[in-house]
């Protein structure tokens, strides 16, 4: 479980850092929309660092790779999607590793992960917003 | 056989008639485990089989059928948001698919009839829609917490999945 979680811990690292050049590049209700994203992938990864602690968990890198620079508003959402997904495809896996209380939390999680990705998609107007199995590689 | 070694050994009173008589008994009684155990098997072949118990996920299974069917129908009667309504019934027949195939059990028919969007405005629809999602999802995040770990991730995003069609209904 622990691996698991860790894998959760280091992708709400990269998701906190992205969310910074993220919101330079947006306004109004999408800028809101990321400093929301921002805070909920904080408490996410305050919730792990509690559940991690003693186990000699990562600390935070200084910076974290984007899928792309993020420079124009196009780009900022494209981002916003990609953390979100990726963030969500660590939750799920981290699924068959937990029971009870634990389990919630990261179905919690992987639910945040993919709602916050069908918004970016709208925000984009990318289509289709929604996939079929969310934290789930494409076949 | 079997009687008169007992009689036999009765009568001589010696040691051997313990041992044959102990022989015997085991005998007889590997005899009678073997009868109670055909008439056993003939017992049950008389009764009719007993229908398995369903799968913990049949429920969840049927929520994606319907679902599909509600979207299917609202898209239907509301072409123009057709471009939301088509992927969202699309991932509730890929759920149900894929919870047939983890069940073993057979692939789901679609949804014969659906009829929900068939009467009022759009807006009554999608909201028709939103609360029917929105129950789904609660059932599968129960259902998420309850199945085994090697079920959990595929539960954990159909949950996930019906969340983000409640967002999409917005």
């Amino acid at each position: 479980m622990t691996g698991e979680l860790t894998a959760a811990l280091e992708a709400e690292y990269a998701a906190i850092f992205a969310y910074g050049p993220i919101g330079v590049k947006l306004t109004g209700a999408e800028q809101t929309a990321a400093r929301a994203a921002e805070a909920a992938h904080r408490t996410l990864r305050d919730a792990l660092v509690l559940a991690l602690t003693g186990t000699g968990l990562p600390p935070a890198k200084a910076a974290y790779a984007l899928p792309e620079a993020v420079v124009d508003r196009a780009s900022a959402l494209r981002v916003a999607i990609t953390v979100e997904e990726k963030a969500a495809a660590v939750w799920r896996a981290a699924l068959p590793a937990t029971v009870d209380t634990q389990r919630r939390q990261a179905l919690d999680a992987l639910t945040g992960c993919a709602v916050r990705a069908t918004r970016w998609r709208r925000f984009a107007k990318a289509k289709p917003i929604t996939v079929p199995f969310p934290g789930k590689a494409p076949a | 056989m079997v009687l008169t070694d007992l009689v036999r050994g009765g009568d001589e009173k010696d040691e051997t008639p313990i041992r044959v008589r102990r022989r015997a008994v085991l005998a007889l009684g590997a005899v009678l485990v073997a009868g109670a155990g055909a008439s056993g098997c003939g017992l049950l072949d008389d009764e009719p089989d007993e229908p398995p118990p369903p799968d913990p996920l049949q429920p969840l299974a049927d929520d994606a059928v319907r679902l599909a069917g509600l979207h299917r129908a609202a898209a239907v009667a509301f072409p123009d948001r057709a471009a939301v309504l088509t992927p969202i019934a699309e991932a509730h027949e890929a759920h149900a698919k894929e919870l047939a195939r983890i069940m073993a059990t057979a692939a789901p028919s679609p949804a014969a009839s659906a009829s929900a969007s068939g009467a009022g405005t759009e807006e009554d629809a999608v909201e028709a829609l939103r609360v029917a999602e929105k129950a789904a999802y609660e059932s599968a995040v129960q259902a998420c917490l309850r199945t085994p770990n090697h079920r959990a991730a595929l539960v954990g995003s159909i949950a996930a999945a019906r969340a983000t069609h409640l967002e999409a209904l917005k």
